[in-house]
This record gives structure tokens, sequence and C-alpha cells, in this order.
């Protein structure tokens, strides 16, 4: 009898234990910067605060972070908390593959941030993500290319800047008067909105729905687009913005969009650099302008234990694990206390900052981001080839996202 | 001791699953598939549209993002693959040959030389490529200009025209080892005495390649070639990784235009019209393959 009953205890132990170890799959983007090591350190720490807990990582470059989400989806196997670009949110949480945050996020947390993060998290009326990495953009140049080609004060308007470029230009030495990007890649579509945002333009207009990508503003920026890239490396079309460190580190370009944390990276390589904001357009009224570009922890519909997934979303969005991540990384800080840190007061991360002050959402009002941009690199593309005019290229994106926006 | 009639299924009977699990079932998933119109985002969510989705495959008109872009890629991709599996095969039968020459040196070095494209992860491959082609800092635009061919670097992969024959030279510059080595054995198992007995006959190498080596050759070349034809006709890490499908769509093959419809166009495309796309390139190369092998059968009679 004695045996029995030891056997029924060893069962159930092990079944107490099993139903205690709870396990919860995370989706991360590795590259740029974000390594394995670095987020690994969270799940870990995680797990201590959380016994029972087991926190599977899972990784995938960045360009892929988009197809593995939609394949798990497929395979009904998504993870439970993914990291995802607020501009995938409209359609991940239109086909019901985002849960909804409204219940999680509290008066206290929404506090802690810049109060227009949020509207890049926002869709129809929900929330579907917690800020996870920011991002703003300005000019970065090269100190010694500006003085060798006499230009004794950074550009404040499109026609200066076109200006210095052209005076930068020397093909026969590879200097060139600005870097610029062309590939099929998100990051082009981001450089060239820059421009559309600077000169008044939008790709929708997120309060009425309607599309402007191809209004005069908009024609406008991709016709300027077009006229800089005649002072930028050759083959713009075969660069993105991601490579285009690698010329600007040897020297190669006067000036060009970028990260803070590229930025750095170049100073480290020997360039003496300075900032300037990118300049407004002749047919807008704002000074500067910059694109904000917002990551963020989403919860998958399909999340098994949604409450434990909040707790871990919620961890990792501390004022202090987001202050560790976002000077590991070099991001703008979101939180309004995070931006008060030492590191955030250096001379090179208040360029910025103070962008903030001009920033423009990456993607507000756009339903279907994948293809938007892949109507809009079409069009890019099509013009740094000559194959067709700003006006028809833009015209035809138009038609394009109109249909994306009334799906 | 005599066998049952069943033994041989009975032996069969793994192969048998396996084909069923990873060749039948997908296929005839991919079949039903094309019959919806669904995302992976919302499999459940799947709604019956017939033969919709393949009356799409061909009501396209050009410059219009609601028709397809069916057509316009199956076209590229039949001219890149006739591109790629053309050098794979002119130089592959010219490697094999020098491989298999009396008077070359160090064969054995040449071929553990030519087996490292092959072994290269195809990825790896695309992206040392990509930057060999580079503008601004590529091998290939510094060799070029120290040879004087070009006056000022050529971004390769920024030009429609440029970019559609580069992909397709990398993909053949992956694939040719491949090619070699199946023809290097092939020339290896012709008898020497047959150009032994047309060198007394008085025949110059040229009357012996066409008479005795192509010939000889005839059903491995045949062979890997068909091999080639199908394996090129899926090529898709080269293109991916050197220009995404671009400049704009010069270089959007078929499984370009199927990833895309598939995973990125959820709204324009969805897995129904990458199903149909895809049904529609199996049944395309099975025919070519079945025309081919057929050919090469007669030719054998």
């Amino acid at each position: 009898m004695k045996k029995v009953w030891l056997v029924v205890v060893l069962v159930l132990a092990f079944g107490v234990m099993a139903l205690a170890t709870q396990t919860l799959t995370v989706l991360m983007p590795i590259g740029g910067g974000y390594t394995i090591q670095s987020q690994e350190v969270i799940a870990k720490s995680f797990e201590q605060s959380h016994p029972g807990v087991k926190v599977n990582m899972e990784f995938v470059g960045w360009a892929n972070l988009w197809n593995k989400i939609i394949t798990s989806f497929g395979a009904n196997a998504a993870p439970d908390v993914m990291y995802i670009a607020s501009r995938w949110i409209p359609a991940l949480a239109s086909m019901g593959a985002l849960a909804p945050l409204d219940n999680y996020i509290t008066v206290q947390k929404e506090h802690m941030y810049y109060p227009s993060v949020w509207s890049n998290l926002i869709y129809k009326g929900h929330y579907y993500g917690v800020p996870r990495a920011m991002s703003t953009k300005v000019f970065i140049y090269n100190k010694k290319l500006f003085k060798e080609a006499g230009i004794t004060k950074v550009p404040t308007n499109w026609k200066e800047l076109l200006e210095d470029a052209k005076k930068i230009y020397n093909p026969k030495k590879g200097i060139y008067g600005i870097l610029m990007a062309g590939k099929k890649f998100v990051s082009t579509v981001t450089q060239f909105e820059q421009y559309l945002c600077a000169n008044g333009g939008e790709i929708v207009n997120p309060k009425t729905g309607k599309v402007e990508i191809d209004s005069p503003q908009a024609v406008a920026a991709l016709k300027f687009y077009k006229e800089l890239s005649k002072y930028a490396q050759p083959g713009v079309i075969n660069w993105t913005r991601e490579d285009l460190i690698k010329l600007f580190e040897a020297g190669k370009g006067g000036m060009y969009i970028d990260h803070v944390h590229n930025a750095i990276k170049a100073m480290k390589a020997g360039i003496k650099i300075g900032f300037f904001p990118i300049p407004g357009g002749p047919d807008s009224n704002a000074p500067y302008s910059t694109v904000v570009v917002v990551d963020c922890m989403a919860m998958s519909s399909q999340a098994k234990n949604k409450t434990l997934a909040w707790e871990f979303m919620n961890y990792m969005s501390t004022l202090k694990e987001q202050t560790r991540w976002d000077t590991l990384q070099g991001f703008v800080p979101p939180m309004i206390k995070e931006a008060q840190e030492p590191e955030f007061q250096k001379w090179y991360w208040k360029p910025y900052i103070q962008a903030l002050k001009y920033g423009h959402p990456q993607a507000a009002g756009i339903k279907d981001w994948v293809s938007t941009a892949n109507a809009i690199l079409n069009a890019i593309q099509s013009v740094l080839l000559n194959q067709a005019t700003p006006q028809a290229a833009l015209k035809k994106a138009a038609k394009t996202i109109a249909i994306l926006q009334n799906q | 001791m005599k066998a049952k009639k069943s033994t041989p299924y009975i032996f069969l009977l793994p192969l048998l699953i396996a084909f069923g699990l990873f060749l039948f079932y997908p296929l005839a998933k991919v079949v039903m598939d094309s019959f919806y119109k669904f995302s992976f985002l919302n499999p459940s969510h799947k709604i019956w549209v017939g033969g919709f989705n393949y009356k799409w495959l061909f009501t396209f008109k050009l410059y219009s993002p609601v028709y397809s872009y069916f057509v316009g890629a199956l076209l590229k991709t039949l001219i890149w693959v006739g591109g790629s599996v053309g050098i794979k095969v002119f130089l592959g039968l010219g490697g094999a040959l020098l491989l298999n020459s009396e008077f070359l040196n160090g064969k054995r070095f040449y071929r553990t030389l030519l087996i490292i494209p092959w072994s290269i992860p195809w990825a790896m491959s695309a992206m040392i490529w990509y930057w060999t082609l580079n503008g601004q800092f590529g091998i290939v635009n510094s060799l070029l200009l120290h040879l004087h061919l070009i006056n000022e670097p050529v971004s390769f992969l920024a030009y429609p025209t440029s970019a559609f024959i580069s992909t397709f030279v990398v993909d053949a510059w992956i694939g040719l080892p491949f090619m070699v080595i199946m023809l290097l054995s092939g020339l290896q198992t012709i008898p020497h005495h047959l150009y032994e007995a047309a060198t007394i006959d008085g025949a110059g190498d040229f009357v012996k390649f066409t008479k005795i080596t192509l010939p000889m050759i005839k059903p491995v070349l045949l062979t890997v070639s068909l091999l080639s034809v199908v394996w090129t006709f899926n090529s898709f890490a080269p293109i991916w990784i050197l220009t995404r499908g671009g400049p704009v769509t010069s270089t959007t093959t078929l499984p370009i235009a199927i990833y895309n419809t598939s995973f990125r166009y959820l709204m324009f495309g969805g897995v129904g019209k990458a199903s149909a796309m895809t049904i529609f390139q199996v049944l395309l190369v099975t025919s070519l393959s079945l025309f081919y092998i057929r050919t090469l059968k007669g030719g054998e009679s």
C-alpha cells in the first residue's frame, strides 16, 4: 500500500511541476546592433524574477522579421510576444493577428512616454504595442569635406542643400556631395519620406484617409530627390541607407541622413562630423523636419497566457530596462524621464532629441505598409532611372495605395 | 524460400510514406489553397473563389497595380533561366574538357577549387557577389579600371539590364561546379581507344569532339541540363539578396513574384494567388521536363 501512495505522490509532484513551468515564446530581431546576447539578458533576468517561467527567445534577421511573423501565424505557431515595426500594426491588427493592449496599459504607464509616441501604436482606437525603439534622423556631415569645398555654414533650406552637395561633389576623387539610398528596402522609403514630410507632404492624410502621395508637395520632393541624386554616389539604386555608413566612414560622402549610432561609428572611424536638422522644403512653413520611426513589442492574438505575455512586455519596458536598451543601441529615448539620463545630454544626442519637435509619424493612416512601401519604391526607382517623371510615377503609386486604403 | 507477393510493397512503404508526407500532401495543399482567398495572418478565414486565382494570372494590364504581374514575371524567368543554364552548360562543358585534358597539370587542385562555390551556402555566395559587384568597393570594378576597360566604376546592380544579367551570371557561378563535375564524370567514361582509332583514321580535334565526345556524353549532358533548368527555375536567394527583384521589377522572376504575393502583398496577393502561380510553375516545369525526357529517349533510339 505504501508503494502505491509513493507513486501517487510522485505523479502528483511531477504534474504540479509541469503545470508550474510556463513557457513564453518571444520573437526578436537581430542585426543592425541587435545581438542575441544583448536580448537574452532580458529573458534570463525575467526568468530569475519569475520562478517557473521559461522564456524561449527566437531570433531572426531584421529583413526577415515580417516574413517570420507571417509564416508563424500561417503555421498556427505564432510567438506570444513579438518585436514589430509600428508601421505594420494596421495590417496585422486588421487581420486579427494582434491582441489589443487596452486592458494592460495603465494611465501611469502611458504617462511615462512622450504623448506623440503612442500615436504610432494606436489602431482604430486600440493600443497594439508598447514602445521599444524610437528614432529620429538628422543630417550628419563631414566637416573636412565641407571646409575643403569652402562651405562655412550648414544649409538651412533645400536650395543651399543642393548647392552644397554640388560644391562637394568631385567624382574623379571619389568624393560625393551627398549619400543617398535607392535600393528596394524599407529605409529607402523612409529616406524619401524625410524630404516628403519636410516639404509638407504625406503618403496618406491620417485624418481623412485620402492618398496624398501625388500631391504637388510630394512631386516636388521626388523631383528634389532626383536632383540631389546627381551629386550622390553613382548607382544610388543599389544602396540601402544601412550601407551608406561604409562610404561615409571612408570619407567619401559630404553629408547624409542617418541615426545617431552611425554618427558615433563615423567618429570612431576618425571622421570629424557635425549635424544639422533636415531643412524644410519650399512648400512647407516648418523650418525643419524629421520622420519619427517607432518599433514596439506586440502581443499575439494566439498567445496562450496573455497575462504572462504582458508581464514580460511590461518588464522589458521599465524605465531601467528601456534606458539600458536605448543607451546600448543608440536610440532616441521614448520616455520622458529617460531623456534626463547623462548619456542623452552628450552633444551628439542633442540634434536628435531636438528634432522631435519637428517630428512626423512614419506611417500614419497607412493600412498596408509593406505594399504601400513597394508602390513608393517603384516610383522612386523609376524616377531615378529616368523611366518616369515624378508626376507620372507618383500618380501610379497613388492609384495603388488608394486601392490598398479602400480594401 | 519464396518471397511473398507483398514483400516489395512492404519495402516500398517507407518511401511511399515519405513521398506522401513531404511531396504529395504539400502539393495537394497548394492545389487546394489555389481555390481560396486568404492570408497567412488569418489562415482560418478562407473564402472559396473557385478558378478566380487562375483567371487572375492572365488578366494583366501594363502599369496597373490591380492586374497580375504574372505574365511579365514568367517571361523574365524564361530569359533568366535561359541565360543562366546557357552559361552553366557552355562553361561547364568547357571546364570539364579542360579538366579532362591530358595537358593540364594540377587537376586535383583545380577540382578542389571548383567545389568552393558549390560548398558555400547560396545566400552567402550571393552576399559575397553583392559586394564584389558594388560600384564603390567591388573588386570587379577595381579590376576593370586597372585593365582600362572602363573609365569610371559601373554600378552593375543599379540598372535594369546590367542587374538582370548580373543576377543570372551569379546564379550560373553558383551552379557551375555541379555541371563541370557531372560532365567530367561523363567524359571519363569514354573509352580511350575510340580517340586512338579516330586519330589513326586521321580525324582532327574538332571531328573527335563532335563525333565522339558529344554523342558519348549526350545522356549526361541532357540530364544535368534538365536538372539545371528545374533548379534555376526555382532560384530565389541570388536575386533576393542582390536586388530584391529591382530595379523597379526588372529582376522579379517567378519565385520572387510568388514570394512577394504570398508573404508581402497581403491585400493584393495572398496565399491563393501565390498558390495558383506555383501550380502554373510546377506544370510548366514538369511539361518542359517531360518534353525534354521524350526528346532524349527519341534521340537514343
